[in-house]
């Protein structure tokens, strides 16, 4: 399938024709075939589910895959209007800006000036100039003089994504590509990133792949959207694709805006929004308590307090008499090697509870978790309770075999025969839909694969009551982490407490109904989840940012006042 | 004064003091004599402790597995009389006359003063400025540098990577963990880590090659420390403390 765009085919910025991508050892293709293109000065979003080749098709536009990245790769890739293959990668770096999910394949370890002043002293700009433009820059994103001097390595990792953005942007490539950007930011960061990303100029395209697209997607010319089998599914402008295709995208496992979601529910109640809504204010602008008729705003109640109701709490909130399963005292916690970021927490989680940890990068949330799940010492204070077990942010850290099998036999007690090992493996594999994989590395599993094997061998031998996911969503698509929020109710309705750190407000709401906030060194806030996400104060202060319900929330508010 | 020794100290340039390191531990080695060592060892510690404002402790304890190393000598010297003059022969001295004790109390001191020369290099210079100043001025490939500045990174970071798969083997075990892993737990810590630094290495050249780090070809080298009237003085003032040191020590054995 050809790309569409509506103006000219010549002059684009780049362009895939019939490109095909095949790894050495896989079976199949990882992308393609695929044609696209991009247009000077469009900014293009590129959406698939996982394992639909997105990062692959990134790579190839100059030549990184499969010039420093062994792959086939067939067809034909242009950038503006030369082949691709003419030069060496490093030499299109004055053409294209590439920023890629993790900071750190971004960051090639020096100061944070340098970092930001390397790709220009590629080019061998005079040194007045480069300092000119690194100042610049770090106005522009906003990293702190203070931070001129200080290593990479000392920073937290939403810091570092923030410098790697700068040493991006700094190259004022007339293409910048970003896979993923926001993967790993707390709200009020990704919405600053976001904003960067596509602030429109003319002589800049953008060409993003991301799967938050709340904040993003208003700002987005044309998205094309990759299926599962590498090829195009589905391309044009936001606001009619996601109308025109929402169910394909949905049976894809495709990220959708949340207006899409209410945009279905309003259309059921024959009282669609007359132009597709890229938000919520938009889906509920046409029906206005204090402009529009009674009649229409009665008709688009059930439809808003559905959609609500499906992005509130659904777990059921703990009883105040439940047992406490593990407690912090009067705690000081300090990552491994490094100082105290958290002092005098007093927590507790309860039997059967699922608590959110909410807070802005670097706010201490993952050393909170590993404290709380007794894995990582206290500097001071102590800790009572039941032993945890924690899925860290990135699953690969977690798995020690060579295989699925011997991942799931590594986890259960040694005291149990070889019969019925074999059992418990083949059970567990099947229950976390892993039957298949025995014998594949970990390693090649897709994300939400090792997520999920993550969890089993958390969960084989019941030996942690309490369990402790850390950013378990990021980096899935829509269909992995609705299984993964199905999974981890089954496990809090089996009795396991399990505290969630997440960036994802709305999955926070959906998901905890108690919430702590970090920042400051310290808890700013814990209570109901609800609750905190009505307090905008707290939430500005912390660096977070309303769930998407909270204005048809709002909206519903206002219905019944008027 | 203090804060203007040691701003003067790291502003020298890297290479400056790579000289005079590579002069003080020649010098070390060929002049085998326990006050030459003595007199490197005060000079150099004293002039970090009063410049460079380090702490006596911190330079004790840095200087530990070089006494350590220095003890094996002495030891030697003392116990075992036939490898100490063996030991002083492979050093090709000039006095293999001398009593066991003196030389194994002079390599001993030789060990310390290599250690301590090597701490001040370490202590006073920038390890970026280093890789800035050999690219600049003696020519090293840029490609090389900036590998050096990615291991850099990959050091505390290989510490982190390492403490979660020892939490992660912790969880699968359901033991807790011990502070200090054991010879087994480091056995099956080698493997992954490689791999995790094998990954992490082929991602950063990828992301040099992004940002146009080209093989050959011009480039602009920010912030390369560059050589002024401060390194010449350095220089020629370190340089002859250790000539009149080793001087006033061979002067002494001549009059002898």
């Amino acid at each position: 399938m050809r790309s569409d765009p509506s103006s000219p085919k010549a002059g684009f910025a780049a362009e895939w024709h019939e490109v095909t991508v095949q790894y050495p050892f896989a079976k199949g293709q990882a992308v393609g075939p695929v044609s696209l293109t991009v247009q000077p000065g469009e900014r293009v979003l590129l959406l698939g589910p996982s394992g639909s080749g997105k990062s692959t098709l990134l790579l190839t536009l100059t030549g990184l895959v499969p010039n420093s990245i062994p792959a086939t790769v067939s067809g034909d890739i242009r950038l503006f209007g030369a082949d691709v293959g003419m030069r060496q990668p490093w030499a299109w770096a004055a053409q294209v800006a590439q920023y890629f999910q993790d900071a750190d394949q971004t960051l090639c370890g020096m100061r944070v000036e340098d970092e930001i002043a390397f790709a220009l002293e590629n080019r061998a700009l005079p040194p007045k100039h480069i300092a000119d433009r690194v100042t610049a820059a770090m106005r522009r994103v906003g990293v702190p003089e203070s931070w001129r001097s200080c290593p990479t390595s000392t920073l937290s990792g939403g810091e570092r994504q923030f410098v790697a953005l700068a040493a991006t942007l700094v190259q004022n490539a007339p293409l910048f590509v970003a896979d993923e950007p926001t993967a790993h930011l707390a709200p009020q960061a990704a919405d600053r990133l976001h904003a960067l990303l596509t602030e429109h100029d003319p002589h800049r395209s953008v060409l993003i792949v991301d799967h938050r697209l709340d904040g993003l997607i208003q700002h987005i010319d044309r998205m094309v959207v990759l299926g599962r089998d590498g090829s195009i599914l589905a391309e044009g402008r936001p606001r009619t694709v996601f109308r025109a295709k929402r169910d394909l995208l949905a049976s894809q496992g495709v990220w959708c805006p949340v207006a899409s979601a209410l945009d279905a529910r309003l259309e059921q109640a024959g009282i669609a929004p007359p132009v597709a809504p890229l938000s919520v204010d938009e889906a509920l602008a046409h029906v206005d308590p204090g402009t529009t008729s009674g009649e229409d705003v009665d008709r688009a109640i059930p439809a808003v307090e559905a959609f609500v109701a499906e992005y509130t709490v659904r777990s059921p909130h703990t009883a105040p008499d439940t047992p406490i399963l593990a407690r912090l005292v009067t705690a000081e916690c300090a990552p491994f090697l490094g100082p105290t970021v958290l002092r005098n927490i007093d927590l507790a989680i309860h039997q059967g509870e699922t608590l959110g940890i909410l807070g802005a990068n670097g706010a201490g949330k993952s050393t909170l978790g590993l404290c709380l799940s007794g894995l990582l010492p206290l500097k001071a204070g102590k800790r009572i309770g039941a032993p945890g077990g924690c899925a860290f942010q990135r699953p690969e850290n977690q798995f020690t075999a060579g295989t699925v099998r011997d991942e799931i036999l590594d986890a259960l007690p040694k005291q149990i025969s070889t019969k019925d090992k074999a059992e418990h493996v083949a059970g567990t594999l099947a229950v976390w839909g892993l039957s298949g994989f025995e014998t594949r590395h970990p390693f090649e599993l897709s994300q939400g694969q090792k997520r999920r094997l993550a969890l089993a061998t958390l969960t084989v031998s019941d030996r942690w009551p309490l369990l402790v996911l850390d950013e378990p969503m990021a980096g899935l698509d829509a269909h992995g982490v609705s299984t993964l929020m199905r999974e981890i109710q089954a496990l809090q309705g089996s009795g396991h407490a399990i505290a969630v750190i997440t960036h994802d407000m709305d999955l926070a709401l959906r998901l905890c109904p108690r919430s702590i906030v970090v920042g400051e060194g310290g808890i700013l806030a814990d209570g109901p989840t609800e609750e905190l996400m009505r307090d905008l104060a707290l939430l500005q202060r912390a660096g977070l940012a309303e769930p998407s319900c909270a204005r048809a929330l709002q909206w519903l508010q206002r219905v019944a006042s008027c | 004064m203090v804060a203007a020794g040691r701003l003067m100290l790291r502003a020298l340039n890297p290479l400056s003091k790579l000289l005079v390191c590579i002069v003080g531990l020649l010098a070390s080695v060929l002049v085998f004599d326990a006050r030459f060592q003595m007199a490197l060892i005060v000079v150099t510690g004293f002039t970090l402790i009063a410049l460079n404002r380090t702490s006596p402790l911190l330079l004790l304890v840095l200087m530990v597995p070089f006494c350590l190393f220095g003890f094996g000598f002495l030891t030697t010297s003392l116990l075992f009389r036939q490898d100490s003059d063996f030991a002083t022969r492979m050093a090709g001295e000039a006095f293999l006359s001398s009593p066991a004790v003196s030389a194994g109390l002079t390599l001993f001191l030789r060990a310390v003063a290599c250690g301590m020369i090597s701490a001040f290099f370490a202590l006073t210079t920038d390890p970026g400025s280093f890789v800035r100043a050999l690219m600049v001025h003696a020519r090293l490939p840029p490609r090389i540098g900036y590998s050096l500045f990615a291991a850099m990174l990959l050091v505390p970071d290989l510490a982190s990577e390492a403490q979660q798969m020892r939490i992660a083997r912790a969880m699968k075990t359901g033991r807790r963990i011990r502070r200090v892993p054991g010879p087994g737990e480091i056995i099956h810590l080698v493997i992954p880590m490689l791999a995790f630094a094998i990954r992490r290495a082929g991602r950063t050249a990828v992301a040099l090659e992004a940002r146009g780090l080209s093989p050959d070809g011009p480039r602009t080298v920010m912030s390369a420390p560059g050589f002024n009237r401060s390194d010449m003085i350095f220089i020629v003032v370190a340089l002859g403390i250790v000539t009149l040191c080793g001087a006033a020590v061979v002067s002494d054995v001549g009059l002898r």
